[in-house]
């Protein structure tokens, strides 16, 4: 974050209660998060929105004398370049991965299954797999599940795939991209919030990756053969969809991982993603100009006859570049109300009061402060079950405690995604749980469609998201070990690249 | 470092007490102070830095290693130089 700060001054803002009001406007938004995602059942972004400003207001009521201090903070806060960095990151990760999606990524995944002749046994392995791979390209766990459980699912469940564990392969799927795509929300939050380069953090991240991903992928083999059911008619739904010609943003794929690994800047990386994609889709014609970018009139004119302006019943802008970038600007308020909220904590002493007790009672030794880490992740995405607004709140926590004990930012980036890409798919409230249920259950779902068998319980998925609960493992097994782990004087982590 | 040096970079078990050897120059963010004077502490290992300014705790300095005990797991170094500050 670097111009932030918790201990180069004094607390700027005094409450009514102490330091520890300062934390209210960001409790306040835990508990909205909290009963709004965990107990309601609400994945939706914007709600959570609502609940910053609310909390910030109620935070202001509480402070002693001029209010000024505290709305300054406020922009203090959403000024930081953490904030931006992420911003940025998303919006050219969203236009790449909507990309991808008009151009038919994903029924290139699907021609890639029936090609390899996959059958009710092995398609839970495949599932994590091919949906693994759609989430590192398109950054999105939650983007890739909705894609899979809508056409993959139902061609499994009908090939006589188990409809549970199906369903939790994919969202393994899901966890490993969200885990580990240079274009995932996620990944780009753990990264600059601890001064490292996205790049460097996916390379490093691939060890802890790979450990978890290799028995997950064989424990789809096994119990995909244990729970097989009858084949039915699947085959034939799977086929309608393949496009073989989608399976070229393998390449556009591997153009930003490999650009962003080397060292470029992700914007670079992205940007040079992109346009490998957009030549795909017309050159192969998986998408017209106008899936790419419309500009849409209501009455003909000179311009309509321009590949990317059409007629239509209202006027507006869209494509994928629009509807990529958009996606994400909920996503952008809410980062800039958490940063400032954290901010306020920072400057209240709330922040500094709950460090000090961390490292004095709980973080004593490295083992114990990466375990903190690890559990303190764990316990914040439990409650807050849009993953990104969790990741959000705990990074400040995660970077101070293990600058403390020089752990690297490539360290601590890891430490801090895990979880937050693991349970993020694991409990039944979790939004990536969620929004795949959706398709099931939701208007013209699965449910409506094909019937109760295209339903699953999110309870009875918990336990077969095997590579969420193996990443979780391997953490925890890592902060004991010290597997993977490096200081700051083994390998400073590069600066991120904000020129 | 090379995109493969990084793919294989941290597979292995690093300990809790990592040890440096006297005239290496390292980077490291300098975590508290000790009767007045400025440490490191990497791990659970403590790197006592001669000579820091008083603003140095919590920022990211370059400090050329002295003296080194393997077995407590203490050294002395000097200050170079402020290189960085912390993440927030």
């Amino acid at each position: 974050m670097g111009a932030g700060g918790g201990s180069d001054s004094e607390p700027r803002i005094s409450f009514y209660g102490g330091k520890r009001a300062s934390a209210v406007p960001l409790a306040f938004f835990i508990v909205w998060a909290v009963f709004q995602s965990g107990v309601l059942g609400i994945g939706d972004t914007n709600g959570l929105v609502i609940g910053a400003l609310i909390g910030t207001i109620l935070g202001m009521f509480l402070v002693r004398g001029d209010w000024k201090a505290y709305a300054d903070t406020i922009f203090e806060g959403m000024t930081q370049r953490v904030a931006a960095t992420a911003i940025v990151a998303w919006l050219w990760a969203g236009m790449f991965a909507q990309t991808l999606q008009v151009g038919g990524f994903v029924e290139g995944l699907i021609f890639a299954a029936d090609a390899l002749n996959v059958g009710a046994a092995t398609f839970p392995a495949a599932a994590f797999v091919l949906c693994g791979l759609l989430a590192t390209g398109i950054g999105t766990g939650y983007g890739a599940t909705v894609a899979f459980v809508t056409l993959f699912f139902p061609a499994g469940v009908l090939i006589g795939a188990d409809p549970t564990l199906l369903f939790a392969a994919i969202l393994s799927g899901a966890v490993f991209g969200d885990n580990l795509a240079p274009v995932s929300d996620t990944t780009i939050v753990s990264a600059v919030t601890q001064n490292a380069d996205i790049g460097g953090v996916v390379a490093s991240r691939f060890k802890y990756a790979i450990v978890a991903a290799v028995p997950a992928f064989v424990a789809y083999l096994v119990m995909g053969s244990l729970l097989s059911g009858a084949s039915l008619e699947g085959v034939a739904a799977l086929r309608d969809t393949a496009t073989p010609a989608g399976l070229a943003h393998l390449v556009s794929m591997g153009v930003v991982i490999v650009t962003a690994v080397a060292g470029r800047h992700i914007v670079e990386a992205i940007s040079w993603g992109l346009v490998v994609a957009v030549g795909f889709n017309l050159a192969l014609g998986l998408s017209s100009v106008r899936e790419i970018l419309v500009f849409t009139v209501t009455e003909p004119g000179p311009f309509t006859a321009l590949p990317f302006v059409a007629v239509g019943d209202a006027t507006g802008v869209g494509g994928s570049l629009y509807a990529g970038a958009i996606g994400f600007f909920p996503l952008i308020v809410l980062t800039l109300l958490i940063v400032s909220m954290a901010q306020i904590m920072i400057r209240g002493g709330g922040f500094d009061a709950i460090l000090e007790f961390l490292l004095n009672a709980v973080a004593t030794t490295v083992r114990r402060a990466e375990v903190t880490m690890v559990l303190g992740t764990a316990a914040i995405n439990g409650m807050i079950t849009i993953n990104t607004a969790a990741e959000i709140a705990i990074a400040p926590y995660v970077a101070r405690i293990g600058e403390k004990f020089n752990i690297n930012g490539y360290r601590r980036a890891n430490v801090l995604d895990a979880n937050t890409s693991a349970l993020g798919y694991i409990f039944p409230w979790a939004g990536g749980v969620l929004v795949g249920y959706q398709v099931m259950v939701g208007p013209n779902g699965l449910g409506t469609k094909y019937g109760p068998e295209m339903v699953v319980n999110p309870i009875e998925v918990v336990p077969y998201v095997f590579h969420g609960w193996f990443l979780v493992i391997v953490f925890l097994a890592a902060a004991v070990t010290g597997f993977g782990r490096e200081y700051v004087p083994d390998r400073p982590s590069e600066e991120v690249s904000r020129a | 470092m090379s995109a493969l040096e990084k793919l294989l970079a941290g597979w292995s078990f690093r300990s809790s007490t990592p040890d440096f050897e006297p005239g290496e120059v390292l980077e490291v963010m300098v975590t508290g102070r000790e009767g007045g004077e400025a440490v490191a502490r990497v791990g659970d290992s403590t790197l006592r830095i001669e000579g820091a300014p008083d603003d140095a705790v919590d920022a990211r300095v370059l400090v050329a290693v002295e003296t080194w005990d393997a077995s407590t797991h203490r050294g002395t170094g000097t200050y170079r130089r402020t290189v960085g500050e912390s993440a927030f």
